[in-house]
């Protein structure tokens, strides 16, 4: 365990230490970065050698003798590990040339102290074995996160987005707490191992409790409302960490509960299962209709989100009827999904954070023809969109092929599981369609045509750091996509971790399966080869010619004249109009010599709405009922406390 | 037969009374300093064992709450030369009849109490209580702030008391805690008490009620 404290030692003293060299900008980053992430790949070597050598490490701390901060791990927390250092440490060298203004060097200061202490919250909160230091880092993470989303105060939208960010993550830390006073009361212990003792019923209250506080972490619909109003406020390579990495913590802890909880009934599995095809679906409808980049992949989170929710629920299925290889396919399935989507949403962040850093606006229509001018950029960004549309020979379709085929398996169960695999696997395959139309939105516009406005600054590509990051990240894309033979491996040791009840997994029949996606990859990555070769051999000596695309004869097209991302969308969002209602500002044309006019569209998030109507309202009425209580008396104020001291005194 | 440590605390509990019916400023800071004094030496009189050190403890603790902090504030109240009434809310007559009662009722409440160390005197607990509830009582019922600051102090002459009874192993570390506690928020309602007088021109504390939302 000393390494790993270690670690964590290393990167909060990289953060603090940026206060003390606020004077000297980039003295200040080369500490930040340099400490930040070298206590990321010490922390990286040292939870993937845990990873592979499944031994539970212990390590407890006495604090005034009235409670131990513990911490433990095993296959499950080191398996999380491993995404948190690894994109933690991309993020951090990518920050090195993304935090370019020297008159904002407080700010950045205390960005780096902020996100060292997020990363070495992230990493006490997946290896934390009891609820006090549970709930210590969970805190911990959600009030770093919180300022690290609120870089930009100046503007009141970043700040709504912080404040309700805050209101999110701390309401479903009250279900955390509430789940955990439940233990508590009945276990009368700290230790969350304990947990299995409960009664049955209790159980599923817990887990109930513990599914709602760390979906809202992890983005769950209809509890994923913070997330497209925070990542594009936070500057991006936080977006990158907490979007890869941060809310899969609250998947860490859905899993964690899970095997704590150690609860056989069938109902979690279609717990799970449905709010992940609800999550899945609609996050990726609702992406499909955003006009934000950074708005889009946040939503796509919450698909994702969805996916891997899908594979646990699969998973969990396969737990209580018995079905091995489905348990293990689904969890797996869902483990790897983990690692694959923090590769390359961080991937897609970053490539979205030096776009909107060249052309100064965040709005996809407002963009166009990146990829002219930042080759390498626009190859990692389309690397990323494959991968994350789940298109073989890249990492999304290795983790979402294993769901599949845990799918498929629990298609020979009775009833509930049969109609729950069949929608599974169908919704997966939606999932898949619409997030693929999504990214082809995204890249065709963003980075393929003209450009529709002018940039702010000129584009081209001067950042080592920013680009070294992007390019590890998807040639990892790469990798996984055709070696996924150890990173399965790597999932399967987080999945003999959660204590199935299966004993030792078997490798051989999944190596199989590994081998053969390898083979067909290479086969996939032959072809394309020789398609190019031929395309190259072909068109060699012959005169290529560059125009503009034929206007149909309208001899003044202007950049503007392009197909727009709304409309590449509006069909398929049509389709989804009862749940993703789309409102339209747009005067009509009308006379011979129509005035100007102007279209404005914006889906509406039906989970905010409803919120807004159903919670929201009620609670505001309620409060401003109350407000005689804070009349502007000091000496009744202190009346009150001396109530409450009496009444607590005698009465409690 | 009449113990030495009876005599002071009956000291105590007067004071409070007196304070209760003291209508200006200084009289009240008068009573406020002998009170700090008369609970400071309170421990002189338990049954712990006294070494030299505790000895010196006490004293600066008696320095302190019975001599620096009143001193303070009479020189702060010449300073702001404000009015000198203490303006109660609840009158004088009210608030000692109030007080007699907070005596009956701590006495009554505080055999429900099971103290290791009460059995040093019968009157412990009881003027504790009293000490803590009666700086209550002058938090609430006065409206001048500096008034206010002194019904603070006694509550945290209360505390102080509270320490010395519960406390025994780690008797003046628990006292310093308290005292530097005393220290820095006088320091602070120092200032306060300048902003306060700043913006209104007064230390009338329902002027506070202007900055409600």
């Amino acid at each position: 365990m000393n390494l790993f404290f270690l670690s964590i030692l290393i990167i909060v003293s990289g953060g603090v230490l940026s206060l003390c060299l606020l004077t000297r900008f980039t003295q200040m980053k080369m500490v930040a970065v340099g400490l930040i992430g070298s206590g990321c790949v010490i922390g990286l070597v040292d939870s993937l050698y845990k990873l592979f050598h499944p031994v539970s490490y212990m390590a407890s701390f006495n604090y005034l003798n009235a409670f131990a901060i513990s911490f433990e791990t095993d296959g499950l927390s080191a398996f999380f590990l491993v995404p948190i250092f690894f994109v933690s440490l991309l993020a951090a060298i990518y920050s090195f040339h993304y935090m370019n203004n020297p008159g904002e060097s407080l700010k950045t200061a205390v960005n780096y102290l902020f996100f060292g202490v997020l990363i070495a919250s992230m990493a006490m909160v997946v290896t934390a074995s009891n609820i006090i230091t549970f709930l210590l880092s969970w805190e911990l993470m959600s009030l770093s996160s919180f300022f690290l989303v609120i870089h930009n105060h100046g503007s009141p939208a970043n700040r709504r987005a912080g404040y309700l960010y805050f209101v999110f993550s701390h309401v479903g830390a009250m279900f955390i707490f509430a789940a955990f006073g439940v233990m508590y009361s009945y276990t009368g212990s700290f230790d969350l191992i304990t947990a299995a003792t409960l009664p049955e019923s209790l159980k599923i209250t817990v887990f109930v409790l513990t599914f709602i506080g760390f979906g809202s972490k992890a983005g769950i619909f209809p509890l994923h409302v913070w997330l497209p109003h925070a990542h594009p406020a936070a500057p991006s390579h936080i977006s990158a960490v907490m979007s890869g990495v941060m809310i899969k913590t609250g998947i860490y802890g859905i899993l964690r509960m899970y095997m704590l909880l150690d609860l056989n009934t069938p109902l979690l599995g279609e717990i799970v299962v449905t709010a992940g095809m609800i999550s899945g679906i609609l996050g990726v409808v609702y992406a499909l209709a955003q006009h934000d980049i950074k708005r889009l992949l946040a939503y796509s989170s919450v698909e994702n989100i969805g996916i891997i929710l899908i594979g646990m629920g699969i998973g969990m299925i396969g737990v209580s009827s018995g079905n091995e290889f489905m348990a293990v396919m689904g969890f797996a399935g869902a483990l790897l999904h983990v690692m694959n989507h923090s590769i390359f949403k961080s991937l897609l962040f970053m490539g979205a954070g030096m776009v909107i850093h060249k052309t100064g606006t965040q709005a996809i229509d407002a963009m166009g023809g990146v990829l002219k001018k930042m080759k390498v950029t626009g190859f990692c960004f389309l690397i990323g969109s494959l991968a994350i549309s789940g298109l073989p020979p890249f990492n999304g379709f290795v983790g979402e092929f294993f769901i599949y085929m845990g799918g498929f398996k629990g298609v020979g169960l009775d009833k509930t599981a049969f109609v729950l695999s069949h929608l599974a696997i169908i919704s997966l395959a939606v999932i898949g369609g619409l997030a693929m139309a999504c990214f082809t939105k995204v890249f065709g516009v963003v980075f393929q045509g003209e450009a529709r406005s002018t940039y702010k600054h000129t584009l081209e590509e001067k950042e080592p750091a920013m680009l070294t990051s992007m390019i590890i990240l998807a040639a990892l894309c790469v990798v996984i996509g055709i070696f996924p033979g150890i990173f399965f491996h790597m999932a399967l040791k987080g999945v003999s971790a959660l204590g199935l009840g299966l004993g030792d997994v078997p490798m051989e029949p999944f190596l199989t399966m590994t081998g053969n996606i390898t083979s067909s990859a290479f086969l996939f990555l032959c072809i394309f080869i020789l398609i190019f070769a031929l395309r190259t051999r072909l068109f060699k000596g012959k005169i290529l010619a560059k125009a503009g695309t034929w206007g149909c004869g309208f001899t003044q097209p202007t950049p503007r004249m392009q197909y727009t991302g709304s409309s590449y969308g509006a069909s398929i969002i049509d389709f989804f109009k009862p749940v993703a209602p789309l409102k339209e500002n747009h005067p009509p044309v009308s006379g011979v010599f129509p005035k100007t006019t102007h279209y404005h569209s914006q889906i509406e998030d039906i989970a905010e709405v409803h919120m807004g109507n159903v919670i929201i309202r009620p609670v505001l009425w309620l409060f401003d009922k109350l407000r005689f209580i804070q009349h502007g008396d000091i000496h009744l104020y202190i009346g009150y406390i001396l109530l409450t001291i009496i009444v607590l005194l005698f009465f409690v | 037969m009449i113990e030495p440590l009876d005599t002071i605390l009956s000291l105590v509990l007067l004071s409070i009374l007196f304070s209760f019916g003291s209508s200006l400023l200084p009289g009240l800071i008068e009573v406020i300093a002998f009170q700090g004094i008369v609970v400071s030496i309170v421990p002189l009189f338990l049954a712990h064992d006294m070494v030299p050190a505790g000895i010196a403890f006490t004293l600066v603790t008696l320095l302190i709450r019975g001599i620096i902090i009143p001193l303070c504030i009479y020189l702060a109240i010449k300073k702001i030369a404000i009015r000198r009434e203490v303006e109660p809310i609840i009158g004088f007559h009210a608030s000692i009849l109030a007080g007699l009662a907070l005596i009956v009722v701590a006495t009554f409440v505080s055999r429900k109490f099971d103290v290791p160390s009460i059995s040093a005197s019968a009157l412990l607990l009881p003027t504790t209580i009293t000490l803590l509830v009666a700086g209550m009582f002058i938090l609430i019922a006065r409206r001048n702030a500096i008034a206010m600051v002194l019904g603070y102090i006694m509550m945290e002459n209360g505390i102080y008391l509270v320490g010395t009874t519960f406390s025994i192993r780690a008797l003046h570390i628990v006292e310093f805690g308290i005292l530097l506690d005393v220290l820095a928020a006088v320091m602070i309602m120092a200032i306060i008490l300048q902003n306060i007088n700043h913006t209104f021109d007064d230390v009338d504390t329902a002027l506070l009620r202007t900055l409600k939302e």
